[in-house]
């Protein structure tokens, strides 16, 4: 069981383990997609080698966000799980590990500050006051591989809740809703090649758009990360 | 008012008696726990889009679902977020009255006519699943007649005999709703569908949603006596039987404001050429032009490149031989096509007046030249 895993690796070795995880991962970028399908069928109670945890938050320092990890970990009655890519997991994976997978990045992002609205979008505010705005994991889980994001152009005023855009799936056209009154600043343009970004890295490169804030209060509005898990779970029962 | 037109069928007939005039206050807050049933009584693509729309956005979902059963006089349908250009013939369109329409759920082109019957199954986002749906439809089919191979594939789409396919979806999923529509070729027109469903152009390069074409088939070609009513009735009780319920038919009119409020505002934005031509996701177009001297009958190649952003040229470069048409006037050409919508009847009428302006050989030879752009064009 993971639990025990973590318990018993001491924190600098699990630190290091991780920042070689992060540079292979980049690495191997390409090579993975294959390699990822045959993981897939693996128990995914057994020890795997390739563990890769995804932090979605490049600025943050490692050792802070898993520093902050460990110090969690012990509320959550599950533990690390491997955080694969969120697209290529099995159907029987997804069932058996939710609760493992969304704890583990929520831990992760708590560096961030995210903060989420009720159809599943996120926005996190950068230094420079710029809230950078994407789905998340459970959003993108439903939605099924990702074939074309419209998004908004550049200069778009939204207001709260307004309808910016739409991703379509191979499940259907979802609409995509602003979680905050302000300006659109800058649209990924790596999604119009890649689309799938938005399934493979929901909280880093398949970020959607990038917004001023023009009402700070709304932030008050939108959920932190522990009452959008309890909001997730709500929703699953 | 009732549908017409060329054939004399209406949608349907009130089943139950229950008169025409629903309005919203009845469907909106409909007590109960029963899915309902409606026909639309129009034949206007741009109406009954805007009446998915509105019961997706005023009827309470979540406890229920809703049937729609509508048809359309000929249109053309396309995806979210498809390319027109890529995806029908706008000339042969035009020439044959036959509107576009962009709807808001995602997937391919269609060609809709009163042959063609549309099923739109709304529920709440959680209760979606078009597998369920689409088994009502081909269970409604076996037990009209056992003896048709229809099957759904992992496309969501019905094939008949397992080749020919007569039934393609797609869907939207917005705040707490989802709808789930799909065609039915019951008798629509083929050689009219296989006229506009046909790029405009040649050269489109873009990431926009593609359609996959298919070899379709009539219900009608396989089963001669299966009635347009019958099919509707078969459907309506197979629809009940899976969502256990037992609603009878209502028939509704799209078109009044009164029991569809906004409606008429949202038939209009759909028929706007900012939301049919406008979201087209960016593209280019890289074509190679043949053009003649109607006096000398000289030939030469020349190339276009556009690029084209929310529906207006964003670049127009023409590469045309010097010694066809002085580089001066190309490059005229361009420019006064750039900050224009991708339309031939705009750009026709930059192009008028710019070939006003010249005289003699120069001023055939960029008529010449602005026709070829415009056909490009589509």
């Amino acid at each position: 069981m993971r639990v025990n895993l973590l318990h018993e690796v001491p924190a600098k070795h699990h630190l290091i383990n991780l920042k070689e995880e992060e540079e292979e991962e980049e690495e191997e970028e390409e090579e993975e997609e294959e390699e990822e399908e045959e993981e897939e069928e693996e128990d995914p109670r057994s020890a795997n080698p390739r563990r890769r945890i995804r932090c979605p938050h490049q600025y943050a320092t490692k050792m802070a966000a898993c520093g902050l990890f460990r110090s969690l970990s012990s509320n959550f009655f599950t533990v690390l799980p491997v955080l694969t890519r969120s697209a290529t997991l099995s159907p029987l994976r997804l069932t058996s590990q939710p609760y493992f997978e969304r704890t583990l990045a929520t831990s992760c992002r708590l560096t961030a500050a995210l903060k989420f609205t009720g159809k599943h979008e996120w926005i996190r505010v950068e230094d420079d006051g710029i809230g950078t705005v994407g789905i998340s994991k459970f959003a993108q889980e439903a939605l099924g591989d990702v074939v074309y994001c419209g998004l908004p152009e550049v200069g778009t005023q939204l207001v709260q809740q307004d309808e910016f855009g739409a991703l379509e799936s191979v499940k259907a056209a979802s609409e995509l809703y602003s979680p905050l009154t302000g300006e659109v600043v800058e649209v990924n343009t790596l999604l119009a090649d890649n689309p799938g970004l938005v399934n493979k890295s929901c909280y880093d490169d398949g970020w959607l758009i990038k917004m001023t804030i023009g009402n700070p209060t709304e932030l008050d509005t939108l959920m932190d990360e522990a009452a959008y898990e309890r909001y997730i779970r709500s929703i699953k029962d | 008012m009732m549908s017409h037109v060329r054939r004399t069928w209406s949608l349907g007939r009130n089943r139950s008696g229950v008169s025409c005039r629903t309005g919203s206050a009845s469907i909106a807050t409909c007590s109960g726990d029963a899915a309902l049933v409606l026909l639309s009584r129009s034949n206007d693509v741009f109406q009954n889009l805007a009446l998915e729309d509105w019961i997706e956005a005023n009827v309470d979902l979540q406890r229920r679902g809703v049937l729609l059963l509508w048809r359309n006089r000929p249109a053309v349908v396309i995806g979210r977020h498809q390319n027109p250009w890529a995806e029908c013939h706008l000339p042969a369109m035009r020439g044959g009255g036959v509107p576009l329409a962009r709807r808001r759920s995602g997937g391919g082109t269609v060609f809709h006519d009163l042959g063609n019957l549309n099923l739109t199954f709304f529920s709440s986002k959680t209760s979606y699943d078009r597998r369920r749906n689409l088994k009502v439809v081909t269970e409604a089919l076996r037990q009209l007649r056992p003896a048709l191979d229809v099957r759904a594939t992992d496309r969501f789409d019905i094939l008949l005999n397992g080749h020919f396919k007569i039934s393609g979806s797609a869907a939207r999923l917005s705040r707490k709703s989802s709808y789930h529509h799909c065609t039915l070729l019951h008798s629509a027109d083929h050689s009219a569908l296989a006229n506009v469903l046909r790029p405009s152009c040649p050269g489109i390069q873009s990431n926009a949603t593609p359609s996959v074409p298919s070899p379709v088939a009539n219900l009608l070609d396989h089963a001669p006596t299966l009635q347009w009513e019958e099919l509707l009735d078969a459907l309506v009780r197979q629809y009940n039987a899976e969502f256990s319920s037992s609603s009878s038919s209502i028939t509704v009119d799209p078109a009044d404001e009164a029991a569809f409020p906004g409606v008429a505002a949202a038939a209009a934005e759909l028929r706007s050429w900012d939301w049919t031509f406008g979201r087209t996701p960016k593209f280019r177009v890289e074509t190679v032009l043949q053009l003649a001297d109607e006096w000398t009958a000289a030939r030469c190649s020349a190339r276009l490149q556009v690029e084209v952003k929310g529906g207006v040229v964003e670049s127009c470069r023409l590469d045309v031989p010097a010694d066809w048409l002085p580089l001066r006037l190309s490059g005229e050409l361009s420019g006064v096509l750039v900050g224009g919508r991708f339309c031939r009847h705009r750009a026709a009428a930059a192009v008028t007046e710019l070939t006003r302006s010249e005289s003699g050989e120069a001023r055939s030879r960029l008529k010449e030249l602005g026709d070829a752009v415009l056909t490009a064009m589509g």
